[in-house]
């Protein structure tokens, strides 16, 4: 159970105003696999982020007893002077796991060749998501938080990557942003709506798209919408 | 969920492993050239001011040495560690790795670093250039660390007030110039005019400088000389490094 109390959060905007993600919002969030929708800029992200733990809530508090990855999707969370591996080594020591068979893992699993050993500033911004979603499938989480990232490498990696990730929420469970309703139906079992800083729990994960899709008033949208990332 | 306590110390252990492999990452050297820095610096420093001095240059040497490790031991950790939170921005992305965490990463391994530097220094002094060895040496480790603390202070201050001004780190840096000069690191506050003695004391790095050296020498001068008053830097310095800490938010954009 994640739960919400009072949750506000906002943004200054460079020119001025404030943009607001989320005005007093007290809400409980039940213990399933949830999607996160909204129109753009509507704070997806940082809602997430904010549910993680890494952004700030302006008040109010976000409550939960789980083990939460870090947001796994574009957005490097590694060092950019640092080779892959030793971001690897320090996440795998960070979390207390076994150094050596974390490094083995990702390094099977995100096919990044020599660039493993290479500084993240060489990497393209998909090589760094393969090293953030390996990074994360060798440790175990409670609760995987993913920003956009199913949409990462060819179509090979992708269907490893679902195979994998559909082991993982046998034992563990996710909240999800993307902006494939395909994914979300796969993954998540309900979802969430943020709009004009509220949030709406639908239970079922296709009330929830229909609803989306209502607001946007567009047909269904799929493929690859490169989504700008704040 | 594991205790909170375990997890800062798996966080702070990861993150000091981190640091040291990134510091200095362009050059080949690496790790050992933190170590050599300051110990050439030293070299040099000592080398231009004993030219200029009367006493034997063995006598010198070692209280110039104590002056200068001294004083640098605060300059280093305070600038390390106010560096901190932009250095290790990307990782706040790990909701393990809290803010606090990279402060004291930075400080842990610096002050054993700059530790190091100090034995090794003191070391070579004392064995090659036949220096006199030091007195007290729980006294020197002790007043380490008071320094180191009152480094800690100044760098958790510095970290979370340049969010808000980005201008401070080169205030900063223009105060430190002088300091070198006000902090008895090539004087005893003891030959000072009593004058200038009176202003002096006011500046609590002197009593960093001269509190080690009473600490390192039999017999030395320091009537001026109070532990407690640095101690007070120190806690003001924390405390309100702390409440700034609550209070500014992550002024990341």
């Amino acid at each position: 159970m994640i739960v919400l109390e009072n949750v506000s959060k906002q943004f200054k905007l460079r020119g001025g105003g404030h943009k607001t993600i989320l005005s007093n919002v007290s809400i409980k969030l039940p213990d399933k696999n949830l999607a996160i929708l909204g129109p753009n800029g509507a704070g997806k992200s940082t809602t997430l982020r904010m549910i993680s733990g890494v952004e700030n809530v302006d008040s109010g508090r976000v409550i939960h007893q789980l083990d939460m990855s870090w947001p796994i999707g574009f957005r490097g969370s590694f060092h950019k002077m640092l080779t892959g591996v030793e971001n690897v080594r320090f996440v795998a020591r960070m979390y207390g796991r076994n150094t050596e068979y974390v490094v083995e893992y990702v390094k099977e699993f995100a096919e990044l060749g020599s660039f493993f050993y290479e500084p993240i500033r060489t990497y393209s911004s998909g090589m760094m998501a393969r090293l953030g979603f390996g990074t994360s499938m060798a440790i175990d989480f409670d609760c995987y938080l993913v920003d956009e990232l199913m949409s990462v490498g060819d179509a090979s990696f992708r269907q490893k990557s679902k195979k994998v990730f559909k082991q993982k929420l046998k034992k563990s469970r996710l909240i999800m942003v993307s902006h494939s309703m395909k994914d979300l139906k796969t993954f998540c079992d309900s979802g969430i709506l943020l709009t004009n800083g509220t949030m709406t729990y639908f239970e079922n994960i296709d009330d929830a798209i229909s609803e989306y899709e209502k607001m946007v008033k567009k047909p269904k949208k799929q493929g690859n919408k490169h989504k700008q990332s704040k | 969920m594991k205790s909170s306590l375990a997890i800062h110390i798996r966080v702070i252990y990861a993150l000091i492993l981190r640091e040291a492999r990134v510091r200095h990452g362009r050059s080949r050297l690496g790790y050992t050239w933190a170590i050599m820095e300051p110990f050439l610096l030293i070299a040099f420093l000592t080398l231009i001011f004993s030219t200029y001095r009367q006493t034997s240059r063995e006598d010198f040497v070692i209280f110039f040495a104590t002056g200068v490790l001294s004083f640098q031991l605060f300059i280093r950790i305070s600038q390390y560690v106010a560096g901190s939170f932009l250095a290790n921005k990307s990782l706040l992305n790990y909701p393990r790795v809290k803010q606090i965490d990279t402060i004291i990463a930075r400080f842990i391994l610096d002050y054993l670093t700059h530790l190091l530097v100090m034995v090794l220094a003191f070391t070579f002094l004392v064995n090659v250039l036949r220096a006199q060895p030091p007195h007290n040496i729980g006294g020197c480790l002790l007043w380490t660390f008071v320094i180191a603390s009152f480094a800690l202070g100044a760098g958790l201050c510095l970290a979370e007030f340049r969010k808000l001004m980005p201008i401070i780190d080169t205030i900063y840096r223009i105060i430190l110039g002088p300091a070198f000069f006000v902090s008895g690191i090539f004087y005893s506050l003891n030959d000072v005019p009593s004058q200038f003695k009176s202003l002096l004391v006011w500046n609590p790095l002197i009593h960093c400088v001269e509190g080690f050296r009473s600490a390192y020498f039999a017999g030395y001068r320091a009537p001026d000389i109070s532990m407690e008053y640095v101690l007070v830097w120190t806690l003001v310095l924390l405390f309100i490094g702390m409440m700034a800490e609550g209070t500014i938010k992550r002024a990341v954009e």
